[in-house]
């Protein structure tokens, strides 16, 4: 008996922190942002797949990677919810960091905001850790600060080294700050609240970022004008996939 | 008789190479009086122990480079204030050279931006440059990390220092700044004579070279500091090898061609060769270059479009005031010294 009352104190101390994670506060719920890179309405598939771009050069995806940052939700009434401090880095090349969670107050929101790429207080403040530690391989060493976006590949067209094609977008100083901000209207009103998992799945389309003929512009690696057209250029590859709502159950 | 001096001299080589153990009271950062506010936030990287050490042992080892047989003290050597002394061009991996003179390290929490283009906006940042360049280091942070991690005794010391064991690049570059941090010069005899202290008593030829400095050389080299951490064009010709066109790289401003960061002048004895690549060998040959070889340019600083009048005499009596920049306390701090622990 004692043995079993033992065993069973032990039981609901190691259960207790999953509980935790699975039922919010009354008050809040958790959003799931699914990032889905898209080479047009094909899913993207790292160094083995061909793509045609819209010159028709045919071309072969080796990297994509970009930072989320300053991640807020708007709602119809005016107020906006900031998760502070969140950085998150996307990889296409590992599965994990394309999905994660976060949790907000509950209420009905109707956008969802960040910024591709950081802004420029964390480019300025030293050495920082999580997503953000320099040893990402997401830093520039020789002019500080963070590569925003990465994507890399290879193709024909390029006169290159092994015909490959790199763009490494970033720089914070005005004029040529290539953090952009993307706005993502959700059609469908998102009702957060304790019981309801939302699910925001958004697509990165490569073909969208690639709208120069990688014959003519194929490496752009440090920050300036073109690295700051570039930027523009890809905050257009952003757009809402869908919406999922799955009722959550709170043992 | 003779066992006994090699025993002494044993013992001493023993007393210094293990002899100092750092205290808390050891890694105060001091802020002089009448200094302007340090540039790096202390607050947000506090100095300990555990930090300090952990710091020192990195800058000392030499598994930050690629092929294991360059660390910062390579290039950075305590006595000449943390230059590469008598290096042109500070050369590193496999033998090879740099483009630019290694700096001086010390007073590094004032330093507004790093490097001589100023591409570095950060000291804790800073060592990214080193580890990533290729004639340099050859590394890069990740494989620092991961090399660290296979290291008998690291885990310990970062676990010591920021209470995590799992090694970050975070915390690497951490640590490297709260050593760094404490490289601070200010006990020179200048110092002491500023401050009216024993030590101080300055000659008549140093006093006079001290008026001269104040009147032809004080916008740049600002005391207490002995520079403004502006960038400016002081003449010298390109070096149509190396090409290096100093600020503009950073800023892609064409106005900011052929600017370099103004060095501190503290120590500066101790430090040669001059200029951004090294191309002085004597603070005499500076002096001349200030008044017979400026090259005019666009760029050029204001204060060099005139000629400078200095007579050969000004210069040596400029020259000996300089001397009195050098700061033994800071040059012998055995703090700084590599500890075998
Ligand atoms: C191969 C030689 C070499 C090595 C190794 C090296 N440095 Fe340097 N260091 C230099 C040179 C050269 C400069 C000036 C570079 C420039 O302006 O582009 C410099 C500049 C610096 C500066 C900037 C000082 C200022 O006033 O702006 C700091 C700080 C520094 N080094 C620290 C370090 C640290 C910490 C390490 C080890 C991680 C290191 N260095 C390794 C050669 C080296
Ligand atoms: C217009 C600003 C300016 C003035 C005025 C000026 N300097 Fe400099 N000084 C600099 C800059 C910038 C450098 C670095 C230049 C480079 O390497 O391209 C420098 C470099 C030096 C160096 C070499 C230091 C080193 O570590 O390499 C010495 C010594 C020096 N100056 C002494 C003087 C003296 C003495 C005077 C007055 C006679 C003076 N300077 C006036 C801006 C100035």
């Amino acid at each position: 008996m004692n043995y079993l009352l033992r065993l069973s104190l032990l039981l609901a101390i190691l259960l207790l922190p999953a509980y935790g994670i699975a039922a919010p506060a009354p008050d809040s719920g958790i959003v799931t942002i699914v990032i889905e890179p898209m080479f047009g309405d094909q899913p993207l598939q790292l160094s083995d797949k061909q793509y045609v771009d819209n010159f028709g050069d045919t071309l072969y995806i080796d990297l994509f990677r970009f930072y989320m940052t300053g991640l807020d939700f708007g709602s119809k009434a005016d107020t906006t919810f900031v998760l502070a401090g969140y950085s998150h880095l996307v990889d296409a090349e590992d599965k994990n960091t394309l999905s994660f969670s976060v949790k907000i107050p509950a209420g009905t929101y109707s956008s969802f905001n960040f910024t591709a790429g950081v802004d420029s207080v964390d480019n300025t403040s030293g050495a920082n850790g999580g997503d953000l530690d320099p040893a990402m391989g997401m830093y520039w060493a020789w002019n500080t600060g963070y590569i925003m976006a990465k994507l890399e590949g290879h193709s024909n067209v390029c006169k290159t080294l092994h015909h490959a094609f790199e763009f490494h977008i970033g720089g914070y100083m005005p004029p040529y700050n290539a953090a952009r901000n993307i706005a993502i209207a959700l059609p469908r009103a998102m009702i957060v609240d304790h019981d309801t998992r939302n699910t925001l799945r958004i697509k990165a389309d490569l073909a969208t970022w690639l709208t120069t003929s990688l014959a003519k512009v194929n490496s752009i690696v440090i920050p300036g004008k073109d690295a700051a057209a570039m930027a523009d250029n890809y905050a257009k590859m952003y757009s809402l996939d869908k919406e999922v709502q799955i009722p959550l159950i709170h043992e | 008789m003779k066992y006994l001096v090699t025993a002494c001299i044993g013992a001493l080589i023993l007393y210094c190479s293990f002899g100092f153990d750092i205290k808390p009271e050891d890694i105060r950062f001091v802020r002089p009086d009448g200094w302007p506010k340090p540039v790096y936030d202390l607050s947000k990287n506090k100095i300990t122990v555990d930090g300090f050490k952990l710091g020192r042992k990195l800058f000392f080892d030499p598994i930050l480079s690629r092929d294991g047989s360059t660390s910062c003290a390579s290039c950075h050597t305590q006595w000449s204030a943390f230059t590469h002394v008598d290096h042109g061009l500070s050369h590193g991996i496999n033998g090879l050279k740099g483009k630019r003179n290694s700096l001086t390290l010390f007073n590094l929490a004032w330093n507004k931006a790093f490097m001589w283009d100023g591409g570095i906006n950060h000291l804790e940042v800073q060592p990214l440059g080193p580890i990533t360049n290729p004639v340099e280091m050859g590394n890069t942070l990740e494989n620092v990390v991961k090399k660290l991690d296979t290291v008998k005794g690291y885990r310990a010391r970062f676990y010591l220092a920021f209470g995590d064991s799992a090694i970050t690049g975070q915390h690497v570059l951490k640590a490297l700044a709260q050593f760094t941090v404490m490289f601070e010069s200010f006990n020179s005899k200048y110092d002491k004579y500023t401050r009216h202290e024993p030590g101080g008593e300055m000659t008549e030829q140093e006093l006079n070279g001290l008026a001269l400095f104040r009147k032809n050389c004080e916008s740049c080299h600002n005391e207490p500091l002995f520079t403004n951490y502006s960038f400016q064009n002081v003449g010298l010709s390109l070096d149509t090898e190396l090409k290096d066109y100093g600020r503009m790289a950073i800023t892609q401003d064409p106005r900011d061609s052929l600017k370099f960061k103004v060095p501190s002048l503290r120590n500066v004895a101790m430090s040669y060769p001059y200029m951004h690549d090294g191309r002085f060998r004597t603070l005499m040959q500076v002096l001349d270059h200030y008044t017979n070889t400026i090259v005019q340019g666009p760029t050029l600083a204001k204060e060099f479009r005139k000629p400078m009048i200095l007579s050969p005499q000004d210069k040596k009596d400029i020259i000996e005031f300089l001397k009195t920049l050098t700061d033994k306390d800071f040059l012998f701090d055995m703090r700084f010294r590599e500890q075998r622990e």
